[in-house]
C-alpha cells in the first residue's frame, strides 16, 4: 500500500444515534492538541480551533463498476482525501465521523479498493462510540448498530455513569460476542485521551501480531440467524497452502456479504514465514510477516465476524485444509 | 562514491531548461489557465501565482486551503477552493468573491462568455451574464466535473450514473436529459467539434458518448485511474493519461469503437499523469510521475524530443500561452518551469 511515512491516518468514527460521538467530535475540536487535525463531518455544523480543519460531506455510497456488490466505497471520501492531499500543510490526521446508521464496510473499503487513496492516506482504526444505556437494545433492533460494533478496533463505551455494574457486565460480554478483537474503554461523556483512539495503526497487519488478540476457539450457544457473532479457529497441525487459499478465497466470494470481518495468523506447512491477513466482505490484505519467533509454539489463528457463521461449515472447511 | 547513492546522479539539462526560467517554490502545484499570453498557477497553500514572459508575480492570497479548480471568464482568473469560496481575480491580482459555501467545498468552476459556473456538493450554481443571484441546477449526487460545449448551449454535469446534459433553449430556459452509465463518473469534456462526450470514470477506465445518436461506449486497459485528457485541436484524437504511454484514441469518423488507440511510449516506463494538447497540431506534451516532460507527434511516435528532466515529483500541470511561444510545467513538489517552445532561430 505504498510508503507508509507518507501516509496519513485516518480514523473512521462511528456510533449509534444519540451514543456521544458529537461530544467526542467536540472534544478532538476543542482539545488543545497542537496537531494538525482535518475531521470530516456529516452536519455538524462546529468550527474547529486550535488550527483543525473541517470538512462538510454527504455519505455517498457507489458501487463499484465490476458487478460485485461487496465493493461499495465512499465516493465522498475519495474526493476529499484526494483534495486534502493537495494540500501545502501536512495533516497529522483525519478523522471521518459516520452518520448514526451508516454501515461502516464501504468506509473501510475505500481504502482498499481505490488507489490514491491508499497510496497517500491509511485507515488507522475504526472506533465506536456505544451508549450503555442503550447498546443492548439497539443491538437488538439495527442491524447498523451491531456492524459498527463488530468494525470497531475500539469501541468507546460511553455514559457508563448511568448504568450499575450488572448491565456493563452484560453490556460488555454483548460486545465481546460479536467481537473479540475490540479494545473496550469505558467513558463518561466520551472523557478519554486522543491518544487511545488516534494513531492506532490497527490495520497494519504488523499490528495483528503484536497484539496477539483472543483467538481462542469459541463455540457460542446459537443466536438468531441473522445476529453478528464471531468464530474463532486454531490448529497445532499446519495448514496446507493450496488448500487454504482455495477454501478461503472461494469462502470469501460466495459469503462475503455475511462474512464483515476476517483476522489470521496462519502456519503453513513447508513455509518459514508467518502469514499474517486481514479483511473486509471480500477484500482481503494479506502477507508474509517474518520468521516465525523460535521457542514460541508455531499454530494457526483465525477469527470471523459475521452473520450465520454457523451455517457457513467452517470448522470442517478449516479442519480440511490442515496437511495430511 | 558518496556515500549517499540513493540520489539520482546529476544529469544534464534540458536546452528547454537551460534556456527557461525554473522556480523551486516547494508548494504543491494544482492547476493552471492561459489566459492570453500569461498562464495562473493554483497551488496547494491557496495562492495563485501569475507567470508572464518568464516573471513570477507576487502570491495572490486567494484561498485559505486548496486551489482545487482555475479556469476564466474572458481576462479573469476564476477559482474554486477547499475553503468552500468561489473566486473571480483579475491579473493584477484584485480578488472579487462570488459566493462563498462555508466547510463544503468549490470542486468545479467553469465559464462561458460571461455566464459563470461552480459546483459544490451535488448542485451547479449558474450565474447568467449580469444577474447576482445564481440559478440552481441539482443533482442526485455529488458533481465529479461540469463542462460547456464550444457554443454555451449544453453543460454537461458528470456525477455518479452517468451524466445529466443541461441544454439552453433560446429564451435561456434550461431543461436537461439524461446520459446513462454505471458506475462514477469525474472530469467531463465535449470534443472540440461537440460530436462527442467523454467522461473518467472511479474504475480505470474512460467513457463516452456520441451525441447525435447517444451510443456509448468506454475505453479501458488502464493501470491507473485517468486523470488527464483531452481532445487535440481538431478532435481527430484524444490524448490520455493513466498508463506507462500516452494513449491517443481516434476521434474522427465515428469514434473510437473497434479501433487501437495509438500508444506512445517513454524512456523510464513512468506513469504518465499529465497530458496537454500542442495548440493546432496532431502533438501532445506527456508528463510523467517522476516530473519529465515530453512532446511528441502523435502520428510519427519517432519524433519525440524531452522538455524537462526529471525532478522526482509527479507533473500535475501544463499550460501553453496562447501565441504558443512558450511553456510551463509545474508538479506536485512545487517546481515549475517557464520556457520558450521555440529555438531561436526557429521563431
Amino acid at each position: 500500500m505504498g510508503e507508509t511515512n507518507k501516509q496519513v491516518p485516518v480514523t473512521v468514527l462511528t456510533g449509534f444515534l444519540g451514543a456521544g460521538k458529537t461530544t467526542l467530535l467536540n472534544r478532538i475540536l476543542t482539545e488543545q492538541h497542537g496537531k494538525k487535525y482535518a475531521v470530516i463531518v456529516n452536519e455538524f455544523g462546529e468550527q474547529g480551533i486550535d488550527n483543525d480543519l473541517v470538512v462538510d460531506a454527504d455519505e455517498e455510497v457507489f458501487e463499484m463498476n465490476n458487478g460485485c456488490i461487496c465493493c461499495t466505497v465512499r465516493g465522498d471520501l475519495i474526493r476529499i482525501l484526494s483534495g486534502l492531499m493537495k494540500r501545502a500543510d501536512k495533516l497529522d490526521a483525519i478523522i471521518v465521523e459516520t452518520t448514526g446508521l451508516a454501515d461502516p464496510a464501504p468506509v473501510a473499503q475505500t481504502f482498499f479498493v481505490d488507489q490514491d487513496v491508499a497510496d497517500r492516506t491509511k485507515l488507522d482504526a475504526i472506533v465506536t462510540v456505544a451508549d450503555a444505556v442503550h447498546l443492548s437494545t439497539q443491538l437488538s433492533d439495527h442491524h447498523e448498530a451491531e456492524e459498527q460494533v463488530a468494525f470497531a478496533d475500539v469501541v468507546l463505551l460511553n455514559k457508563i455513569d448511568l448504568v450499575d455494574e450488572s448491565r456493563l457486565d452484560a453490556v460488555k460480554e454483548r460486545i465481546k460476542k460479536i467481537n473479540p478483537f475490540a479494545k473496550i474503554i469505558h467513558t463518561t461523556k466520551c472523557g478519554v485521551s486522543l491518544s487511545e483512539i488516534l494513531n492506532l495503526d490497527a490495520f497494519n497487519l504488523k499490528r495483528i501480531l503484536d497484539t496477539e488478540p483472543d483467538f481462542l476457539t469459541s463455540d457460542h450457544d446459537h443466536e438468531h440467524d441473522d445476529d453478528v457473532t464471531s468464530l474463532s479457529f486454531v490448529s497445532d497441525t499446519p495448514l496446507d497452502m493450496e488448500k487454504f487459499q482455495d477454501w478461503f478465497s472461494k469462502l470469501l466470494q460466495t459469503k462475503g456479504q455475511d462474512i464483515l470481518r476476517t483476522k489470521g495468523i496462519l502456519d503453513f506447512t513447508g513455509e518459514n514465514d508467518r502469514y499474517v491477513f486481514q479483511g473486509v466482505h471480500m477484500l482481503m490484505d494479506a502477507s508474509p510477516m517474518g520468521k516465525w519467533p523460535e521457542g514460541k509454539e508455531r499454530n494457526s489463528r483465525l477469527v470471523f465476524i459475521g452473520r450465520n457463521l454457523e451455517s457457513m461449515n467452517l470448522k470442517e472447511g478449516f479442519e480440511n485444509c490442515k496437511s495430511a | 562514491m558518496k556515500a549517499d547513492s540513493n540520489k539520482f546522479p546529476e544529469l544534464n539539462k534540458t536546452k528547454f531548461e537551460n534556456r527557461g526560467k525554473e522556480f523551486k517554490l516547494g508548494i504543491p502545484v494544482t492547476n493552471a489557465i492561459t489566459i492570453g499570453n500569461s498562464i495562473a498557477v493554483g497551488f496547494g497553500d491557496g495562492t495563485v501565482r501569475i507567470f508572464r514572459s518568464g516573471q513570477i508575480s507576487e502570491p495572490i492570497k486567494a484561498h485559505s486551503g486548496v486551489v482545487l479548480s482555475i479556469s476564466k471568464d474572458g481576462e479573469d482568473i476564476l477559482t474554486g477552493g477547499d475553503d468552500g469560496r468561489f473566486l473571480k481575480i483579475s491579473l493584477d491580482g484584485e480578488i472579487k468573491e462570488i459566493a462563498n459555501f462555508g466547510s463544503r467545498w468549490v470542486d468545479h468552476v467553469t465559464a462561458y462568455n460571461g455566464s459563470l459556473v461552480c459546483t459544490s456538493g451535488n448542485i451547479v450554481y449558474l450565474w447568467m451574464p449580469n444577474k447576482k443571484e445564481p440559478k440552481l441546477l441539482e443533482h442526485e449526487s455529488t458533481i465529479g466535473g461540469v463542462a460547456f460545449d464550444s457554443k454555451g448551449r449544453r453543460l454537461a454535469v458528470s456525477r455518479y450514473g452517468g451524466v445529466t446534459l443541461w441544454k439552453k433553449d433560446y429564451s435561456n430556459k434550461w431543461s436537461s436529459s439524461n446520459l446513462i452509465w454505471k458506475g462514477s463518473h469525474n472530469k467531463v469534456i465535449f470534443s472540440t467539434d461537440d460530436r462527442f462526450l467523454v467522461t473518467s470514470m472511479q474504475e480505470n477506465q474512460l467513457h463516452f458518448w456520441r451525441l447525435k445518436d447517444k451510443t456509448d461506449s468506454f475505453m479501458s486497459g488502464y493501470g491507473a485511474k485517468v486523470k488527464s485528457f483531452a481532445f487535440v485541436y481538431d478532435s481527430k484524437f484524444l490524448v490520455t493519461s493513466g498508463s506507462n504511454e500516452a494513449i491517443c484514441w481516434p476521434f474522427d469518423g465515428n469514434g473510437p469503437e473497434g479501433r487501437k488507440p495509438i500508444c506512445l511510449p517513454y524512456v523510464g516506463n513512468k506513469l504518465v499523469t499529465f497530458v496537454e494538447p500542442f495548440p493546432n497540431e496532431n502533438a501532445i506534451f506527456t508528463g510523467l510521475s517522476d516530473g519529465s516532460v515530453f512532446l511528441s507527434e502523435i502520428e510519427k511516435s519517432t519524433n519525440t524530443i524531452i522538455i524537462r528532466s526529471f525532478t522526482e515529483s509527479e507533473v500535475t500541470t501544463i499550460a501553453v500561452t496562447e501565441d504558443c511561444s512558450s511553456i510551463l510545467i509545474g508538479d506536485i513538489g512545487g517546481n515549475i518551469l517557464w520556457t520558450s517552445i521555440w529555438d531561436e532561430e526557429e521563431k
